[in-house]
């Protein structure tokens, strides 16, 4: 079988699979698929600061909060509001923040871009929760209208239904993915991992730092932002604890961590592995961080490349098939 | 005439009370940001666990009070036993990372993933709700000046934190030990190759500065109870301390952590809804200025 055919194959046995999970499984795994799709992006999101510019962000739920809250508040408070303007207004509002952030810190890296990410993220959470005549404080945004989805050719279809809204999320959410991947196979893409390797040289070669890093940034912002405003769709409720807070924001880095750095599908692995751990441990504990902490020490302590490195290292002992280990290797 | 009977103006009482509990949270937050920065100045570590130490000395300060019913004595294990954690982390876990080869952002994901660890262990074992720490007899009551009154614990705390930094700081630029940290802050590579052996400067000096996190930790629980969100409140605010002060600047981290301690004061005085957010506004105008801190040298 030549490659070609098989990775036809794949992709169609893959989009059946997606668009039985709604029919197959019930709601509740439904609703659990949706989680992952929406952690996904966000995670995806993240990474390409982290894996890609060799930024570290403390506060990503920033940007995925204020997409959560401009849906939200936007569901609330304008009448006739589209699906799609609604969820529109979550990317420019994540995406304006983001832009108001960036002058300050494209001018920094490493252990201080971290530290100042956390603090931006701190300062939404503490104006969300002071400010409650708008945003309702800890209590949060609830019960606000969805409204059915208009698609040319198609009547409205109800996005309450779980079954409409999993195909909804996942359609949306897999474009967010295929943009992203695309963002990284143009020139751009070349420049971010300039940014992560040797940025001094980068500016040798004529190319302007902070517009670039602010233009990733701002990018990467309203990724999260749109995965938020799906999650506020998904929720009917926005709150700063789910929306805002720092767990919020170290979510998606051990994601990407347990997934396996440095890899575009790492994060997204990563976050099906953690909800499942989630799954699992609920059964047994209240305390499902606690197993989460302790996986992701043993992974940052002894296996940085992650679950995909895993993966690979299984499938070159076993299968003897060299694999280039270009991409999950920790240089 | 005694002094009771002098009246003095209750505007003025307010801003004097204000600026004492500002001096006294103030003094309480540099010791804590003082083991950060130095910790951070030699290994290039910024210990988000930190904090989570701090907490978690509150939290065995309320255990030793239910087994022997005594504050002082919590006062001393408390600490010592956060400062031995803090010894075997840096020992088994700092160590280690550092041979994965994530750089410093592996040091950043491991005290990550520690100070998740902490907060849910403390869950697990203490529960979610605030545990009240009675603030010993002896130190019960107030001052009176005249009409000017102020709580004897918080002067008490005052005057423990300038304690143990006297001390700290006669170590530091007095001693041999304090030398080599000193040394260590501003090229650890060289003082390595100088035959001195930095893992276990760096491994004490980690100790001590969970130590100091932990004495902060057990003077405060009376003033702030104990709760799982202490160690994100507290460490946010010593985070600020170390960038704004500069990485590694003890004077820096002095002159942050006082200025922090009234801006925070007269900021919950003044303007409550927005006291929060003064502090990350006070980060953000410094680094646009100087992104190095006040007295840093590197970014």
């Amino acid at each position: 079988m030549n490659p070609k055919t098989k990775q036809i194959i794949i992709s169609v046995v893959s989009l059946a699979v997606i668009f039985l999970i709604p029919q197959v499984l019930g709601i509740v795994k439904t609703n659990i698929c949706v989680e992952f799709a929406i952690g996904s992006v966000y995670a995806v999101s993240l990474n390409l600061l982290l894996s890609y510019c060799g930024l570290l962000s403390f506060g990503h739920a920033l940007f995925y909060g204020s997409g959560a809250y401009a849906t939200a508040l936007a569901l609330r408070h304008i009448p006739d509001v589209s699906v799609w303007s609604a969820l529109g207004l979550g990317a420019l509002g994540a995406g304006v923040v983001a832009l108001i952030c960036s002058p300050l810190l494209v001018r920094v890296s490493g252990t201080a871009f971290a530290m100042l990410t956390l603090a931006f993220s701190q300062l939404m959470f503490v104006v969300c929760l002071k400010y409650r005549e708008i945003t309702g404080g800890e209590d949060g945004i609830s019960g606000f209208p969805i409204p059915p989805l208009k698609l040319p050719g198609l009547g409205p279809i109800e996005l309450t239904v779980p079954a409409n809204f999993y195909y909804f999320a996942v359609v949306v959410l897999g474009i967010c993915l295929g943009l992203m991947w695309f963002l990284l196979k143009t020139p751009f893409g070349n420049v971010m991992f300039g940014i992560r390797d040797n940025p001094t040289r980068l500016e040798y070669i004529g190319y302007r730092l902070p517009p670039s890093k602010a233009i990733i940034f701002i990018a990467s912002g309203v990724f999260a932002g749109i995965a938020g405003s799906v999650f506020a769709f998904f929720q009917n409720v926005v709150s700063t604890g789910a929306a805002l807070s720092i767990m919020v924001s170290f979510t998606p880095i051990m994601a990407i961590l347990v997934g396996g750095m440095r890899t575009f599908f790492g994060p997204v692995l990563g976050t099906a592995i953690l909800l499942l751990i989630r799954e699992f441990t609920m059964k047994y504990t209240e305390r499902v961080e606690l197993v989460t902490g302790l996986i992701f020490i043993a992974i940052v302590l002894y296996m940085p490349g992650g679950a995909l490195h895993l993966f690979n290292l299984i499938k070159m002992k076993w299968f003897g098939k060299a694999q280039t280990a270009k991409e999950s290797s920790i240089p | 005439m005694s002094l009771e009977d002098v009246d003095v103006d209750p505007v003025t009482v307010m801003y004097v009370t204000q600026a004492i509990n500002g001096l006294a949270y103030g003094m309480l937050l540099f010791l804590v940001s003082s083991g950060l920065t130095l910790i951070f100045g030699m290994m290039g570590v910024l210990n988000l666990a930190h904090a989570s130490f701090f907490m978690l000395a509150g939290y065995f300060c309320y255990t030793s009070l239910g087994l022997v019913g005594n504050f002082w004595v919590a006062l001393l294990v408390a600490p010592v036993a956060v400062g031995i954690l803090g010894l075997f982390v840096e020992r088994f876990f700092l160590r280690k990372v550092a041979a994965s080869g994530l750089g410093h952002m592996g040091d950043l994901l491991l005290t990550l993933g520690i100070s998740l660890v902490i907060a849910e262990t403390v869950k697990a074992f203490w529960g979610t709700a605030g545990l009240a720490i009675p603030i010993p007899p002896l130190l019960e009551g107030r001052v009176f000046i005249s009409n000017l009154e102020y709580p004897i614990y918080r002067l008490v705390t005052i005057a423990l934190s300038l304690m143990i930094l006297g001390i700290f700081a006669l170590i530091l630029f007095k001693t041999r030990l304090g030398k080599i940290v000193q040394a260590a802050v501003s090229d650890a590579d060289m003082v390595n190759a100088l035959g001195i052996n930095t893992p276990l400067v760096f491994m004490l000096v980690f100790g001590i500065g969970t130590w100091m996190a932990g004495v902060a930790g057990v003077t405060s629980a009376p003033i702030l109870q104990v709760y799982p969100g202490l160690a994100d409140q507290i460490g946010l605010d010593a985070f600020v301390i170390v960038v704004v002060g500069g990485f590694g600047s003890l004077l820096g981290a002095l002159v942050a952590s006082l200025l922090l301690g009234e801006l925070n004061s007269f900021g919950v005085q003044f303007i409550p809804r927005l006291a929060p957010v003064l502090m990350f506004a006070f980060m953000a105008v410094v680094l646009a200025f100087k992104p190095t801190g006040f007295f840093g040298e590197r970014e």
